[in-house]
C-alpha cells in the first residue's frame, strides 16, 4: 500500500469538503483523525489524511463528485468493526457512511426493504420485528455493523448456516461509482436478467464504490426454535459429532463450536452463559422453523452428540435461557478481551469433515509458536475463527502471532479450504491470496475491478495484490490495445 | 472420459492429467480463435441450443468431452464435476448417498452442469433451493483471451476475492467458458411427496400465493399449472397447484394440513416433476412474465390472456417468486399476436427464452447494455469472440 503523500489531500479540499457537509463532519487535524486509525482488527495503525461524515445520499454524491475532480483516493467506512483491516484508510480520504443510516421502505408482503448503507443491522432487524420478520446474517457484532459494511464484506454469522451469507439477502442496490455517476444494479420484481451485477458487488470490499441504498431481503421469523448445548471432553469427539450432524441433512440454523479456552474467558466474564468450563469443548446449535417435525430433529441431533461423547446435553428452556446461551457465543471476543490486551481473530474455512485434524494440527501450531489460541467457530460450514490473544509490546509475541496466523492460512489452504470465509481479505489477507489464487484469476480480478473503478481508487491497496494488477498490465495481451 | 469412479474421493493422478490436458486444448482453441477473431459459439451437449438470441458464429465449441467428477467427500455435501458433466451423471454419484444436486431445470438430466450453471438454469426445486448462483461454490472457466482463471473456492463458505463465480453463473458463455464447478448438495429428505390441489379461478392462485407467504414453512417446489399443462403432467382436468413437500414425516404431514384450508389435497407420484420438465413441445416460444410476488394475479391474467388467443399454450407460475413462465406453439398466428401483444413499455417484465427471431427485438431490451455489463464483457472477452449476440448486443 502506498504511503507517499497524497498532495491533493490539503485544508483547501478540507474546506470545499465542508462547504458540503459542514465543518463539524471533516476531520482533519492529526488529533481527531486517530480514532479512525485502525478497525477492530488491532495490528494496524494507518491514519486517514482527512475524514468527512456526509449526512444525505446527496452530499455523499457531491463529497465524492469532488475527489474524482482531483482522482484523490478513499476509503469508504461502515462502522469499523470488519476484522481484515478492510476500512484502514492511510493517507487517502476516509468517508464516514453510519449518518446514512436510514431506513427507507419496508414491503412485509413482497419481503423486502430498502436501507441506506449506515443502518446497523440490528436496528434494521428491529424496524421490521413488528411484522414477524428479521433480516437473517448476524455477525457477532450485529449491534454496531452497517448493512453497507455487510455488503462489502459480504458478511456472515452464526445463522448463515442455513440461511446463507448476505450475498443471499441481498436483491438490489443503487451504488455510487468512484467517478461520481449514479448505477442501479438488480430489482425487486422478480427475476433478473442479464449478468448477476448485485452478486459481484456484494463482497467486493468497498472496491468498487459505494453503495447508496440496499434492498434486502426479509425473513419470516420461525416458529419455533430450540437452542441445545452438548459439551464434550475431546475437541475432536465434539469436531467428529459436527460432521454426523451435517451428514443427516437437518439442517441447523446454526452449529457453533467453543472450546475450553474460550469457555473458561467467557465464564469468568460478565457474559457468563453457564458453559461447563471443564469441558474441552462445547457444541451450541440451534434448529428452528416450522414446529411440526421440529422435535424429532432435536432428538435426533440430542442422540447424535451422545453417540460421539456429549457429557450432557442441555436444551434451552425458554427464551431467556437461549438468549444467555447466545450472548455467551456473540460475547466471545469481547470477553477474550480480558486474556490479553489485544486479540488477533482470525477467519478461514476447511472442509467440514477436516475439522478433527485441522483442529489438532492448529493446537500444535500454538504450542510451537507459544501462542494461545482459542477457538469459536461456525462449525457447521467449516468456519474457523481461531483467536490468538497477545500484548502488542511484546515485540517477540506479535512475531510468533504473525507465524501462526500464516501457518494457520497455510493447513487451511492444504486442506482444501480458504483464507476467509466471512471477515474478508481487507488489507490482512493480501498477503495469502497468492496460497488460493493464480496470478491469472487475481488478473482477472483486478480487471472486475477496474470496470467500476479504472483509477483501483477506491479503497486502494485492498483485496488484490497490487503486483497481480501491474503484472496484467505488462502482459503483452489484447488487453493493452483495448 | 465417460463414467469415471462415481462416488469417488478424488481422482487418480493418470486422470487428473487427461482431465488437465483437455482444459489445456480447450485454452488453446480459444486463444486461437482470439488471435485470428474467430467467434465461437459454446455448447455442453448441445440439448437447449434454441434458447436465448440468435448467436452468429463461425464455429462450435463444445465442453461435452470435458466430462467427470473429479471430487465429492459425501460427508462435505460438496461435489466438483467437470463442465461435460450431465445431471444425470452427477444424480447417480449422489444418490448411492442420499443426497443430490437439488436443480431441476426445464429439459431432462442429459444437459451438462456447465450448461446449467452457465445458464443459471432452475426449476421448481428453486423455492426451497435457490438457483445454481446459490448452489455453485466456485468455478473454473476460460475467458475469451485465453485465460485460465478460477473464482470461489471448494467449501461452502467464501469470501476470498471479488466474486467471479456468481458473475459468470448465468452469464450464458459470454464471459467465459465453464471448464469446472464445485457444487452445494444436500440430503435427501426422509419424505419427499407431492400433491395437487385444483383450482378454481385466479382468486384461487392469489390465494395459493398469500397461503404460502404466511405459512410456518417452504415447500421444495410449487408451481401452478393452467389446464393444458395440469392435463399432461398429472392427468387434471382444470388449473392445478402442485407442491412438493420434504423434510421429516410429521414436518410433512403437518404441511400437508396446512394446505387443506386451499382444498382437496391429491397424492401425485414425485415423478410428475419429471413429465413437468419436458412437457414443452420441440421448438416452442418460451417467455417469463415477472413481477412482485404480491401481483401474481395480475401476472397469472396475462398470461391468461395470452393463452386465451393462442391455443395449446402451456403456463406455470412460481407464487414464491411472482414469476409466470408461458409456452406458447409456434404457429403463424401465435407469432402474429406476439409481436402485436409485446409492447415494450409493458407494466410486466418480459424476460426472452426461447424465441423466433423476429420477437426478440420486441420483447425486451438487451439486458447487458447498461455501462457496467458491457465494461465486464470487454474485460472478459474483449474481441467478443465467445456466444456473440446470445445476451443481445452489447
Amino acid at each position: 500500500m502506498a504511503t507517499a503523500v497524497i498532495p491533493q489531500i490539503d485544508q483547501s479540499l478540507a474546506n470545499r469538503l465542508a462547504e458540503i457537509v459542514g465543518e463539524k463532519r471533516v476531520l482533519f487535524r492529526p488529533s481527531e483523525l486517530l480514532a479512525y486509525a485502525s478497525d477492530a482488527l488491532p495490528s494496524y495503525n494507518k491514519r486517514p489524511g482527512l475524514a468527512v461524515f456526509p449526512g444525505t445520499r446527496d452530499e455523499l454524491i457531491a463529497v465524492i463528485t469532488e475527489l474524482a475532480k482531483d482522482k484523490i483516493p478513499f476509503v469508504p467506512r461502515g462502522s469499523g468493526t470488519g476484522l481484515s483491516g478492510g476500512a484502514l484508510a492511510d493517507n487517502v480520504v476516509l468517508i464516514g457512511l453510519n449518518r446514512l443510516s436510514r431506513v427507507l421502505s419496508i414491503d412485509p408482503e413482497n419481503l423486502f426493504a430498502v436501507v441506506e448503507p449506515g443502518v446497523v443491522n440490528v436496528a434494521l432487524t428491529r424496524a421490521v420485528t413488528a411484522y414477524g420478520l428479521h433480516y437473517a446474517p448476524d455477525p457477532s457484532s450485529q449491534a454496531a455493523c452497517s448493512i453497507g459494511g455487510n455488503v462489502a464484506e459480504n458478511a456472515g454469522g452464526p445463522h448463515c448456516l442455513k440461511y446463507g451469507t448476505t450475498t443471499n439477502h441481498i436483491i438490489a442496490l443503487t451504488v455510487l461509482l468512484p467517478d461520481g455517476s449514479v448505477v442501479k444494479l438488480g430489482g425487486t420484481d422478480g427475476e433478473q436478467e442479464g449478468y448477476d451485477l448485485v452478486g459481484a458487488f456484494v463482497g467486493s470490499e468497498g472496491c468498487f464504490g459505494i453503495a447508496l441504498d440496499i434492498t434486502v431481503r426479509l425473513s419470516r421469523n420461525p416458529q419455533l426454535v430450540r437452542t441445545l448445548l452438548a459439551d464434550f471432553m475431546t475437541l475432536d469427539s465434539a469436531a467428529r459429532a459436527v460432521t454426523s450432524i451435517v451428514a443427516t441433512g437437518i439442517i441447523s440454523a446454526a452449529l457453533e463450536m467453543i472450546d475450553q479456552a474460550t469457555i473458561v474467558a467467557v465464564e469468568s466474564s460478565i457474559y457468563a452463559a453457564g458453559y461447563p468450563t471443564d469441558a474441552a469443548a462445547a457444541l451450541l446449535i440451534e434448529l428452528d422453523g416450522a414446529s411440526a417435525g421440529l422435535e424429532r430433529d432435536v432428538a435426533t441431533v440430542e442422540a447424535l452428540c451422545k453417540e460421539h461423547g456429549a457429557r450432557t446435553v442441555r436444551i434451552a428452556r425458554d427464551d431467556t435461557e437461549r438468549t444467555r446461551l447466545w450472548q455467551g457465543r456473540k460475547k466471545a471476543f469481547g470477553a477474550m478481551g480480558r486474556v490479553s490486551s489485544h486479540l488477533v481473530v482470525q477467519d478461514a474455512v476447511v472442509p467440514r469433515t477436516k475439522l478433527p485434524e485441522v483442529l489438532a494440527e492448529i493446537h500444535r501450531i500454538g504450542e510451537r509458536n507459544r501462542i494461545q489460541i482459542c477457538n469459536v467457530f461456525h462449525a457447521g460450514d467449516g468456519n474457523l475463527h481461531p483467536n490468538i490473544p497477545y500484548s502488542a509490546s511484546d515485540l517477540d509475541a506479535v512475531e510468533r502471532v504473525h507465524t501462526g496466523c500464516r501457518e494457520i492460512m497455510e493447513l487451511c489452504v492444504r486442506v482444501g479450504g480458504t483464507i476467509t470465509g466471512e471477515h474478508g481479505v481487507g488489507f490482512d489477507k493480501i498477503q495469502y491470496m497468492d496460497l488460493i489464487f493464480s496470478p491469472d484469476s487475481l488478473a482477472t480480478m483486478c480487471r472486475l475491478r477496474e470496470v467500476f473503478d479504472p483509477d483501483r481508487r477506491s479503497n486502494p491497496g485492498k483485496v488484490i495484490p497490487v503486483h497481480s494488477c501491474k503484472e496484467w498490465h505488462a502482459a503483452p495481451s489484447a488487453w493493452a490495445k483495448r | 472420459m465417460q463414467g469415471v469412479a462415481r462416488g469417488a474421493v478424488g481422482l487418480g493422478e493418470k486422470v487428473t492429467a487427461a482431465i488437465i490436458a483437455s482444459v489445456a486444448a480447450l485454452r488453446d482453441q480459444i486463444t486461437e480463435a482470439a488471435a485470428s477473431g474467430t467467434t465461437l459459439r459454446i455448447s455442453g451437449r448441445g440439448t437447449w441450443l434454441d434458447a436465448g438470441r440468435r448467436v452468429d458464429a463461425a464455429e462450435t465449441l463444445s465442453t461435452r468431452e470435458l466430462s467427470g467428477i473429479s471430487g465429492y467427500v459425501p460427508a462435505d455435501l460438496t461435489l466438483t464435476a467437470l463442465a461435460g458433466t450431465t445431471l444425470a451423471e452427477i444424480r447417480e454419484a449422489t444418490r448411492v448417498n442420499g443426497q443430490w444436486l437439488a436443480l431441476d431445470p426445464a429439459g431432462s438430466d442429459d444437459g451438462t452442469i456447465g450448461a446449467t450453471v452457465a445458464t443459471a438454469s432452475a426449476g421448481p426445486l428453486r423455492t426451497m433451493f435457490g438457483s445454481p448462483r446459490d448452489l455453485t461454490l466456485g468455478l473454473e472457466f476460460i475467458t475469451g483471451e485465453g485465460t485460465v482463471a478460477r473464482g470461489g473456492g471448494r467449501v461452502v463458505k467464501n469470501v476470498a476475492g471479488f466474486d467471479i463465480t456468481r458473475l459468470l453463473t448465468g452469464s450464458w458463455g459470454t464471459l467465459g467458458v465453464i471448464t469446472e464447478v464445485t457444487l452445494r448438495l444436500h440430503a435427501r429428505p426422509e419424505a419427499d411427496e407431492t400433491v395437487a390441489i385444483a383450482l378454481a379461478d385466479t382468486a384461487h392462485v392469489g390465494r395459493v400465493r398469500q397461503v404460502l407467504r404466511n405459512a410456518p414453512f417452504t415447500p421444495y417446489a410449487c408451481e401452478i399449472l393452467n389446464a393444458s399443462l395440469a392435463k399432461i403432467v398429472t392427468g387434471a382436468s382444470g388449473a392445478t397447484a402442485l407442491f412438493r413437500l420434504g423434510g421429516n414425516v410429521e414436518a410433512v404431514a403437518a404441511q400437508r394440513s396446512a394446505l387443506a384450508e386451499l382444498g382437496e389435497l391429491v397424492d401425485v407420484e414425485v415423478a410428475a416433476w419429471n413429465r413437468f420438465r419436458v412437457a414443452e413441445p420441440p421448438g416452442a416460444i418460451v417467455f417469463r412474465l415477472s413481477d412482485l410476488p404480491a401481483e401474481l394475479e395480475g401476472t397469472w391474467n396475462e398470461a391468461g390472456s395470452i393463452a386465451r388467443a393462442c391455443p395449446g399454450t402451456l403456463i406455470h407460475a412460481s407464487p414464491s417468486r411472482g414469476v409466470v413462465r408461458v409456452i406458447v406453439p409456434v404457429t403463424g398466428d401465435a407469432i402474429a399476436f406476439l409481436r402485436m401483444s409485446f409492447p415494450r413499455n409493458a407494466p410486466v417484465k418480459r424476460i426472452g427464452e426461447r424465441l423466433p427471431g423476429q420477437l426478440w427485438p420486441v420483447i425486451a431490451p438487451a439486458p447487458t447494455a447498461d455501462r457496467i455489463s458491457k465494461g465486464i464483457k470487454s474485460a472478459f472477452d474483449v474481441h467478443n469472440i465467445l456466444n456473440p449476440g446470445i445476451l443481445g448486443e452489447a
